[in-house]
């Protein structure tokens, strides 16, 4: 089995006279190297600006002054920050634990129907995976309409009286809008790495647990559960990472006619400060707290993989 | 493997299983299939309140006239360039660093994976006035190589991430065994390890290329020049430029499908592998 | 700083022209007028680039300069087209960067503040007789000037003004408002007459969000955005005639607009164009398959929206608007003076990067856009030409009547250096939002001022 392997095979590696290897060292250069190049500066910059006041006339020449921490307490006495940073977890969790389970369910759905209609299952999520965010939210936000909109016209067709309804209007149906564009461009990846471990179950593990009595919510639970914990584990830190900084949905959500200032969220929030207000300083600020927030957010998984890799 | 076995623990109501397949399927292809549907229509009744199942009265006009523009295929050009260089990059450096991961133990290990991990978290909305700065410095502005090289960086600490649960995966007895037949260590290593990895390389290859061909606030700092578009600068500046006209529904969407196109056909060309690709690897976290 | 020092710089090499000293070698090489006016083909042919902000600029314009730059100059002009919504992006990255600035840029008039007030241009006071001088729009003049100096100028203007249905005005037996009072009056009774007996009717379609058009009841009933004292602006959407239009607007928003609360400024038109019937079935060509409908009596938009109102024809194949005389009709929003009610003038200014080195073929450039042919050319396309001289170049149609009309009194967001800060922080869709709600005016003007002060003079 696959989860136990790195270790011995690392050991077998090592073994014989102790002395420097460089073989890992050079290997891991390239990597590193780029991640230096692409991401030092600018981390750096970050790093700086945010200890500066540094402004549009900054970016037009003008030497910055350098502040120390001023950046940041402004940032946290300013109660729209504990706003922003109370909806982004918010819409953080509720979108990463919605698109996991709903990855979790489709991916047993792939496993239990027969070949042909898990390939047609297969082909629309990758269908959905490959759209460009650009086209996705176009679609979506004209499924959304407030005049012109499917979702609307279905409604009220239904029975209910949705003629104009503006979706958009107030943050909560807001939210609910961009969960479902979330959810729906994050499910297929979950659903393919899910899938992928639930291949990889043995299936006389299986047939244990049936002989010994276990039912299907049992076995899931018993079983399945353990078995696919480690990738249940990465996609729902990436989905966290992701989806805290969900910068792309959102702003197009605001183009088409929302209340920005009580529907940004840490990416947007980011964005309308640097971007939009030139405050570079406190931009970078912001960056390096949602740096520091997604560390404490992931704060069990890294002990987690510690003791693992240790 | 045991897709089959499984398979029969659950028979109780397959058709059921079935038949909630299907409509799910069908549910989640039905955004793609009205954007297509969309293209095809003109634009008086994709305004009208009545919505159109089925693009009856359709035609290819809309794709004629995105395509009529001209800057199609520079753009489709740049991002192929791009996308290309992106993933065969990333997808060399993050197996050479998956490698040593997961196949040495080293001063310096926890710590190299941490980082990986602590990269992934950097939200790039902050960034790209130092980007555009050092990419201007080196005079990398406009050029695939300053956008592939963001690009890569982007893409590299989750490919590690994937790549290592790949060569984890890969038993080092076989490599032994044949070292054993008289191959040295790195025939070893391409003859046996290295098409057993093939299914992880296009998983890993398949995030790369999706990211690189739809990032899109990075290119358009970087990219500032008109003939150096990418695909979704070209879609983006078709959804504005309209902005003193009536938006052209129709077209926007033949667009968009213009761009979500070659995506779809490198995905079912790599459908099989992908699949077979996650089976093999993801497991290993 | 770097300010001052351009300014002095701009002094000197201004004093070097005066005296005719050619020597342009004694001050700064970047200086922008280090050789004398009118010897402009002895400058070495530079090839520059203009940033144009989206697609209003037609081509017809654009080959023109192309080919007028290379005539006088021998050197090539690339033109490059910004999107408005990434233009501030673009701008901010690009501007500073002397390798790969654009060398002449189109900005929006509200955002020129923020970027003149940083030195993000050059200073083109000598050339500002030349070009046209006190003929140009002194509103626009007046948000390209730093302490008296010109860095940006006017490239054209558009104003917006009001479109309506003759036909449903005349069925709420509603005559064409005179006077401001009028208009307030008018759509609210349309709107409660409803003479379609269409559901949702605006009398006047007017989002909630949609500040640039709601800041012309401030406008118009006297009162101003902000104002600047010693220097340091303050807001003042307190000031009582700004309180005065906040109310009237929340009375239109509650009796007269149906617009969602969260509309901004776009495409207004859709809700005055006619309950269209799509009948495009192949079959049977009566057979109606689908359905718009109208909704407004009345919309403010910028001039080029008639492009989009109208009678919906098929034109070579394509579905185009036609304009009806008979159903659609524009005039300026009146204002209670007899003169046309102040509205906010929509349109842009030029001004040549700091720090580009081509600062000689940018000036040219310049000259051949505030050319009397060039300017001819904006009015001719519907666009409002910067000089006054050519606004008859507009031509005397309805459209052109209208907009030169609401053009006369129009008026311009605060030349504050943090303006633009203040529009991408979205306080003021806020604002007008709450507003539209049914608020306490006087209580959320008070809560406003107090937010939007600080940021207006956020450098």
């Amino acid at each position: 089995m696959p989860a136990t392997s790195s270790a011995p095979a690392a050991a077998r590696a090592t073994a014989g006279p102790r002395r420097f290897r460089p073989a890992p060292y050079l290997l891991l250069i390239p990597s590193v190297a780029v991640l230096l190049f692409a991401l030092g500066y600018p981390l750096y910059w970050q790093i700086l600006t945010s200890l500066q006041k540094f402004g549009l006339a900054q970016q037009f020449g003008k030497p910055p002054t350098f502040v120390g921490l001023d950046n940041y307490r402004q940032l946290f006495s300013d109660p729209q920050t504990w706003a922003v940073v109370g909806r982004s977890i918010a819409f953080c969790l509720t979108n990463a634990i919605i698109t996991v389970i709903l990855g979790v369910l489709i991916a047993l759905l792939m496993n239990a129907v027969g070949k042909v209609i898990r390939l047609v299952l297969q082909i629309s999520m990758l269908l959905a995976w490959a759209m460009p965010v650009i086209a996705v939210m176009t679609v979506w936000i004209w499924v959304f309409d407030w005049r012109r909109g499917l979702v609307n016209w279905l409604l009220t067709n239904l029975g209910l009286d949705f003629t104009n309804h503006n979706w958009l209007e107030q943050p909560l149906s807001f939210y609910f809008v961009a969960t479902v564009i979330v959810v729906w461009m994050s499910v297929p990846f979950v659903a393919f790495s899910i899938y992928a471990g639930l291949t990889q179950i043995s299936e006389e593990i299986m047939e244990a647990a049936a002989l010994d009595g276990a039912g299907s919510v049992q076995r899931f639970f018993a079983i399945i559960v353990p078995m696919i914990r480690p990738v249940l584990m990465i996609v729902g830190l990436l989905q966290v990472i992701w989806d805290l900084r969900v910068f792309a949905q959102i702003r197009m959500l605001q183009d088409a006619g929302a209340p920005t200032a009580s529907t940004d969220l840490l990416g947007t929030y980011i964005y309308r400060l640097g971007v939009g207000s030139s405050d570079f300083a406190m931009a970078s600020a912001l960056s390096i707290f949602v740096l520091l927030l997604t560390l404490v957010l992931s704060f069990f998984y890294v002990v987690h993989l510690m003791k693992e890799d240790s | 493997m045991s897709q089959a076995t499984i398979r029969r623990r659950f028979r109780p109501g397959r058709a059921l299983l079935s038949a909630v397949a299907i409509l799910v399927a069908m549910g989640w292809a039905f955004p793609v299939y009205w954007m297509l549907n969309s293209a095809l229509l003109p634009n008086s009744v994709l305004t009208s309140t009545t919505p159109r199942f089925w693009p009856a009265g359709g035609s290819l006009d809309n794709f004629t006239a995105v395509l009529n523009q001209g800057s199609f295929l520079p753009a489709l050009g740049m991002s192929a360039a791009i996308t290309v260089t992106t993933v065969a990059v990333c997808l060399l450096f993050a197996f050479l660093a998956a490698l040593a991961i997961s196949r040495f133990k080293f001063r310096g290990r926890t710590s190299f994976v941490l980082a990986v991990l602590f990269i992934q978290m950097l939200p790039a909305e902050g960034l790209f006035i130092a980007q555009y700065k050092m990419m201007s410095t080196l005079n990398l502005l406009n050029s695939v190589i300053g956008v592939s090289i963001i690009y890569i960086a982007a893409v590299v600490p989750f490919t590690i991430w994937m790549l290592r649960g790949f060569v984890a995966g890969v038993p080092a007895d076989l490599e032994e065994a044949a070292m054993v037949d008289g191959c040295s260590r790195t025939q070893a290593f391409f003859r046996i390890t290295f098409p057993l990895l093939a299914p992880g390389l296009v998983a890993s290859g398949v995030y790369a290329f999706l990211q690189a061909w739809n990032e899109f606030t990075v290119a358009l700092v970087i990219l500032q020049k008109d003939e150096y578009r990418t695909l979704p600068l070209w879609l983006r500046g078709f959804v504005q430029a309209s902005a003193t006209r009536e938006t052209d529904w129709g077209q926007v969407m033949a667009a968009s499908t213009l761009v979500a196109v070659p995506v779809i056909i490198f995905f079912l060309i790599v459908q099989g592998r992908l699949t077979s690709g996650l089976v093999a690897g993801a497991v290993k976290g | 700083m770097k300010k001052l020092l351009t300014a002095i710089a701009a002094a000197t090499a201004a004093t070097v022209a005066l005296t005719g000293c050619a020597a342009g070698s004694s001050s700064s090489p970047s200086s922008p007028a280090s050789s004398p006016a009118g010897s402009a083909s002895s400058a070495a042919a530079q090839n520059i680039t203009l940033w144009l902000a989206g697609g209003d600029t037609p081509d017809a314009l654009r080959t023109y300069l192309k080919d007028t730059y290379k005539a006088k100059t021998g050197g090539t002009l690339t033109i490059e087209e910004q999107s408005w919504g990434d233009l501030v992006t673009k701008l901010t990255a690009a501007l500073p960067d002397a390798n790969n600035t654009p060398d002449v840029v189109e900005v929006g008039n509200t955002q020129s503040p923020t970027f003149t007030n940083v030195g993000a241009f050059s200073d083109v006071s000598d050339l500002y007789a030349e070009l046209g001088g006190d003929k140009l729009l002194q509103s626009f003049v007046e948000v390209g000037k730093v302490d008296g100096k010109n860095y940006t100028l006017p490239y054209y203007f558009g104003s917006r003004y009001m479109f309506y249905r003759k036909d449903i005005y005349k069925a709420a037996g509603v005559e064409v408002p005179k006077t401001l009072d009028e208009f307030n009056a008018a759509v609210k009774t349309i709107a409660a007459k409803n003479p379609k007996s269409i559901k949702d009717f605006s009398g006047f379609f007017i989002g909630g969000q949609d500040w640039r058009n709601g800041i012309s009841w401030i406008f118009a009933n006297g009162g101003d955005l902000a104002k600047s004292e010693n220097g340091s602006w303050t807001s003042t959407l307190s000031d009582p005639n700004s309180i005065k239009g906040l109310t009237q607007l929340q009375e239109i928003q509650k009796d007269a607009s149906r617009a969602p609360k969260t509309a901004k400024d776009q495409s207004p038109w859709l809700y005055i164009n006619d309950s269209d019937v799509v009948k495009d079935d192949a079959k049977d060509p009566n057979k109606v398959t689908g359905k718009t409908s109208l909704a407004a009596a009345t919309i403010m938009a910028p001039g080029w929206a008639h492009w989009s109102i109208g009678d919906l024809v098929k034109k070579d194949g394509k579905e185009v608007r036609e304009w009806n005389t008979d159903k659609f009709g524009v005039f300026a929003l009146p204002g209670n003076d007899g003169k046309p009610a102040p509205v906010f003038a929509g349109g842009s200014n030029i001004g040549i990067s700091a720090a580009s080195k081509n600062q000689e073929g940018s000036r040219e450039l310049l000259k051949i856009i505030f050319s009397p042919e060039y300017q001819q050319m904006l009015g001719k396309n519907g666009l409002g030409p910067a000089n006054s001289d050519y606004t008859s170049s507009l031509g005397d149609d309805e459209f052109a009547k209208a907009l030169i009309e609401s053009a006369s009194n129009s008026k311009l967001t605060p030349a504050a250096p943090g303006w633009a800060g203040v529009e991408a922080s979205g306080k003021l869709e806020e604002f007008f939002a709450k507003i539209a709600d049914g608020g306490d005016v006087a209580a959320l003007a008070a809560e406003y001022d107090a937010i939007l002060t600080p940021m207006l003079n956020q450098k």
